[in-house]
């Protein structure tokens, strides 16, 4: 309640502040109006299919490849000696700087952007899945030894587990940092999606396109965080007792 | 004979008698010679320990931090490798955890992401029961400790001390010969502890079981315990056994409890006072030969 009435005012100075017809400043009425032709000429529906397809993907790569890396990290003295600096070091680095590689091996593909979107997802997954799985108490790995858990049961049935509200903290890092990659590989590099669809609007100078699709953008992270982890998340709360 | 007057005491005819294993002998845990080392520096835990438990005796392994006594439980737990000694159970060598040596740990380690009766079928789920099985053993389990009205809550609904009660009704699922307790009413208030001695005693009772109970209490392990294992610090060794020969149910503020946890603690108040002094020794030593080098800082400060 509270929040519409605030998003009303919002919208309101907005439109007041804007109200002069500069087009470098889009009111509420032009970036409506730029959000619906998009619509009706399919170029956004398809910009936002793409992406989130892209977005899918590369998420879900991350996740199989992040989460077994982080219980490595924490579990095999070797990969802890040995890749455990080399993550950390190399989460320094923003996803983004790996296009121009990417693309001088894959060349202009859907490949070139999903390995962005990828190296932007996976450090952040390994790092909380490391530190959630390092974190499990040594008296539940205990107790479950002394009933007779071992090897890879012992893993999947209680390490994992202690470790799972840590690891979905990974995994809903993991999906903001996929998106912002992707955004990036999309502005730089042209290949439809929403990023393309920015750049679009700069090349146009249609600043009422821009602020559409960045509101779109918000729209979507926000779908993403109270569809997809919402509902994770209280059944972990209930479940774990954590928060 | 020391005069007991136990407000607690029921009738002689209800009185809990010792379970039949202590009277026909036998041993059921045996270390011989134990030493344990922990870390890079080999620092020792515990040294030339030797300990004989009886089939269904009651022993509390008490002393205070650093002396080693939830060491010897892991060490029979299976969790702590003995770098000389050895350690055998119901007449084998003790190699790594097993289903006949459950342990109750602390914080009762239960799981979070499980029901209460998930987490004491857990055990039985590793051993591969069937369902069947599984269903009948934690309802009965979950009777024994009075939790079965709460056998669909998650650890985190229940007070410490249901917790613990949990906890040992998960030690007992695969029904093992000995139960480890491992400082297990430590963060309990007072009232609570009272009444889960009562229900270890009571347990105790009906299973015969034999327990190793680890604690730093020593109205608790007098309490509780047919015989108390004194253990010292630096390193970690067995300083003297006391049988307890009081009848049970006893009470932790009987008279003859108090009279004799009197006198153990001042054993090891002397054992701590040694320990200090020392520490004290060594500090001194240590002053001195700063002084001796010149350094005035450290010098005023002594």
């Amino acid at each position: 309640m509270r929040t519409i009435a605030f998003s009303a005012v919002v919208i309101a100075l907005w439109a007041l502040l804007t109200s002069r017809g500069s087009p470098l400043l889009p009111g509420p009425a032009a970036v409506t109006r730029a959000l619906l032709s998009s619509v009706a000429d399919g170029t956004l529906p398809a910009a936002i299919l793409r992406t989130l397809a892209r977005l899918g993907v590369g998420y879900v790569v991350a996740l199989v490849i992040g989460v077994p890396l982080g219980v490595a990290l924490a579990r095999v003295r070797f990969v802890k000696e040995t890749l455990g600096p080399i993550v950390l070091g190399m989460s320094a680095v923003p996803s983004i700087c790996w296009l121009p590689l990417a693309i001088l091996w894959f060349g202009l593909s859907e490949l070139a952007i999903q390995v962005v979107v990828v190296c932007g997802a996976v450090l952040p997954i390994a790092i909380a899945t490391e530190s959630a799985v390092s974190q499990v108490p040594p008296s539940i790995d205990r107790a479950a030894r002394t009933m007779g858990a071992r090897g890879t049961r012992l893993l999947l049935t209680v390490t994992l587990p202690a470790a799972l509200p840590g690891i979905l903290a990974g995994a809903k890092l993991g999906w903001t940092f996929a998106l912002r990659s992707l955004m990036a590989g999309e502005l730089l590099f042209v290949s439809g999606g929403l990023g393309q669809m920015l750049e679009t609007g700069r090349d146009l100078g249609d600043t009422a396109l821009v602020v559409a699709i960045v509101l779109v953008i918000v729209v979507i992270g926000r779908a993403s965080e109270v569809l997809l982890f919402g509902r994770v998340d209280r059944l972990i709360a209930r479940r774990w007792g954590t928060a | 004979m020391f005069v007991i007057t136990n407000p607690f005491a029921r009738p002689a005819a209800t009185a809990i008698e010792a379970p039949p294993g202590i009277a026909s002998g036998g041993t059921s845990i045996a270390l011989d010679h134990v030493t344990v080392a922990y870390g890079a520096a080999s620092t020792l835990a515990l040294t030339d320990v030797s300990l004989r438990i009886a089939p269904g005796e009651f022993v509390c392994l008490l002393g205070p931090s650093g002396s080693g006594k939830s060491t010897i439980l892991n060490v029979v737990a299976g969790l702590v490798k003995p770098v000389r000694g050895s350690v055998a159970a119901g007449g084998s060598q003790i190699k790594g955890p097993g289903p006949e040596r459950a342990v109750v740990f602390q914080d009762a380690a239960l799981f979070p992401w499980l029901t209460l009766r998930q987490n004491v079928e857990f055990p039985l789920r590793v051993k591969g029961a069937s369902a069947a099985t599984r269903t009948a053993k934690s309802e009965s389990l979950l009777r024994l400790v009075h939790l079965w009205k709460f056998r669909d809550s998650y650890p985190h609904e229940l007070s410490g001390g249901m917790r613990q009660r949990g906890g040992i009704a998960r030690a007992l699922a695969n029904d093992p010969a000995v139960l480890l307790m491992d400082e297990p009413f430590a963060a309990l208030d007072a009232q609570t502890r009272e009444i889960l001695h009562g229900e270890v005693e009571r347990i105790w009772a009906a299973t015969k079981k034999t327990i190793v109970f680890v604690t730093h209490n020593v109205r608790e392990a007098v309490r509780l315990a047919d015989r108390v294992v004194l253990l010292g610090t630096r390193p970690g060794r067995i300083l003297e056994e006391r049988t307890i020969d009081l009848p049970r149910p006893r009470g932790a503020n009987d008279e003859a409890v108090a009279r004799i946890a009197a006198d153990i603690a001042r054993r090891i108040a002397h054992e701590v006072e040694k320990v200090a002094s020392e520490e004290a020794d060594d500090a001194h030593g240590a002053d001195d030969r700063v002084q001796r080098s010149g350094d005035r800082a450290v010098g005023t400060a002594h």
